[in-house]
């Protein structure tokens, strides 16, 4: 008995040998695959140019693990960036959210998010234009500082104004 | 649990200088004599090297090499059964190496030594200059015929590394062969295959935030899935290769969506003011899996897609971080990332058991992606502050994939390519 059966580039034939026992007889051919190398041509943040007025909002708030609430030392901070922001009307900020590294990547970049989501909520509480912030969230992907301490994760936890 | 024992192996493959480590392999293993391939010395070396450790790196074999063997037949009419019975062999594998021109071809026999006959003869037809591609599909015959599950050795990994750019990279399952999918010098992250392998979807954070591509292996081509101002991450394509359920943050917060590939229509499937993301498929595309902090903590929970206002299943509930949950191929329970106290472990739970089954023991693993056969789970681990790629079979075996170059992570497993 015979059984053919086509699949993409290769084929098998399967014999049964319905003799004492049964033996499989196989023919396959290697499949190709091809891969074509691309490379991402990115918009680089670090040559974006801020107003230099922007400079005196520049700060960075931090949280605890898996939070996302202001504490009330980083309110302190957010005081004086409503107050630069209200001194200089013409600044555009970017709120960007980070992780440290414990958690899944995922996780870490919507926890990120969260955090920057709850510094741009304070501002507008706070008068400043919600069109004045762009809100970002790097997760885990760009920390700090690196180390596998509770030290190194506290810095990286943040979210950066500038 | 199957009760494990240590064995150390350090081969070393002088072709792609890749290190294959295996720490533990499962206790009853199948015992295989693989006796030298005849024909070409150096296609012969090289086939013996992957045949062995890809049968090796299951857990479920145990190898005799030629060293080990009392008498080594040239052909069939010359195996003297109780030098292999003695030995306690259950099968032997001999076979030869067929070369015209430039054509290589292999043809390779698997005889049932207790019954004292021949169950499969086989002709793999290769690729010039991709022996290991040949020694791939030849275990991948020898595995099926023995344990009855298709193999794995044919298919390849996706994954992420970092030096100082960010690279995406396709491996055969063995760690060798790599190729570069995508250099960037922003992030990547969370790569997936399509179901039939042909393309990957994974998040770029080349245009200055988080965006799903999608993109072509063979020919390069790629594209944003979806253009608008919303980050979007953490893809996952539907079974049937038609929807992609994606994380978007339209609203600030992170929320799950299906967007039909073809006309591009998103449907919102989550609504809650906590995270909700890492979205997966069930096998048969009926539930989604994701991972939701609407608990105060990140557990998993499934959505029955066929159902009308169906609500969300939660579906772990020991620990305090359950995440980036994935259903095995046969729908009898999930692996995930599990912390019960402050390590982070790969972790399974059966739907028909009521606790959860830690599968790994180090601080910090991370990303399961599981084989396609069900039996193998790829993850990430930590170990000095440097990422490397790990295993651990479903019977307790455990291997490691230790990187060239850089940090590697975010493994994910193709579909069978054979």
């Amino acid at each position: 008995m015979f059984i053919f059966r086509n699949k993409l580039n290769f084929l098998i034939v399967i014999i049964f040998l319905s003799s004492c026992s049964s033996m499989n007889v196989t023919q396959e051919k290697v499949n190709s695959g091809g891969v074509k190398t691309v490379e991402a041509t990115s918009i680089n943040n670090e040559n974006i140019r801020y107003d230099s007025m922007a400079v005196f909002a520049n700060a960075t708030i931090y949280f605890e693990f898996d939070k996302s609430n202001l504490t009330s030392k980083s309110i302190q901070t957010l005081k004086s960036t409503v107050n630069a922001l209200n001194d200089n009307s013409s600044i555009q900020i970017t709120l960007s959210g980070h992780a440290d590294e414990r958690g899944t990547r995922e996780y870490n970049l919507a926890l990120g998010q969260r955090r920057a989501e709850t510094v741009s909520d304070y501002l507008v509480l706070n008068g400043i234009s919600k069109n004045r912030i762009t809100v970002k969230s790097y997760g885990e992907e760009r920390p700090a500082v690196l180390g596998q301490d509770e030290k190194s994760y506290s810095k990286n936890r943040r979210v950066e104004i500038n | 649990m199957k009760k494990t024992f240590l064995i150390l192996i350090f081969s070393n493959f002088l072709l792609s200088e890749l290190v294959l480590e295996i720490t533990q392999g499962t206790e009853d293993p199948y015992r295989v004599a693989l006796v030298p391939f005849k024909g070409d010395k150096e296609i012969s070396d090289t086939l013996n090297d992957v045949i062995q450790n890809n049968l090796i790196r299951s857990g479920e074999f145990k190898i005799f090499e030629s060293e080990k063997l009392l008498s080594l037949p040239n052909n069939e009419e010359e195996i003297v059964f109780n030098d292999f019975k003695i030995l306690n062999i259950d099968y032997l594998v001999m076979g030869e190496i067929l070369t015209e021109g430039s054509n290589i071809s292999a043809e390779y026999q698997v005889i049932d030594i207790k019954k004292g006959s021949k169950v499969r003869t086989s002709t793999v037809y290769g690729i010039p200059n991709k022996n290991r591609q040949l020694g791939h599909y030849i275990s991948d015959g020898i595995y099926e015929e023995i344990t009855g599950i298709k193999g794995i050795a044919a298919t390849k990994i996706l994954y992420v590394t970092q030096k100082e750019d960010f690279n995406l990279v396709i491996a055969d399952a063995d760690g060798a062969n790599e190729q570069i999918l995508l250099k960037s010098t922003e992030p990547i992250i969370s790569p997936v295959w399509s179901p039939d392998s042909k393309k990957v979807a994974y998040v770029s954070f080349e245009t200055g935030m988080a965006k799903v591509f999608i993109q072509e292996i063979a020919s390069g081509k790629r594209e944003i899935v979806i253009e608008n101002s919303f980050q979007i991450s953490s893809p996952s394509f539907s079974p049937d290769g038609k929807f992609l359920s994606l994380t978007m943050y339209q609203d600030g917060n992170a929320e799950i969506y299906i967007l039909n590939l073809k006309n591009k229509n998103l449907t919102r499937l989550t609504n809650h003011y906590s995270i909700d993301t890492e979205s997966s498929w069930s096998p048969r595309g009926s539930k989604i899996l994701f991972t939701s902090g609407r608990s105060g903590s990140p557990q998993l929970y499934e959505l029955e897609l066929r159902r009308f206002n169906s609500r969300p299943k939660r579906l772990t509930f020991d620990g305090n971080y359950n995440a980036k949950g994935a259903y095995l191929p046969n729908n009898e329970g999930i692996v995930f990332v599990h912390r019960a106290n402050t390590n982070f472990q790969i972790a399974i739970k059966y739907f028909d058991e009521n606790f959860i089954r830690p599968l790994t023991e180090a601080q910090m693993d991370e990303s399961p992606s599981i084989s396609p056969n069900g039996n193998v789970i790829v993850y990430s681990i930590t170990d000095e502050g440097m990422g490397l790629l790990s295993g651990v079979t479903l019977s307790g075996a455990k291997f490691r994939l230790p990187a060239k170059k850089g940090a590697v992570r975010e493994p994910s497993w193709s579909g069978f390519l054979r």
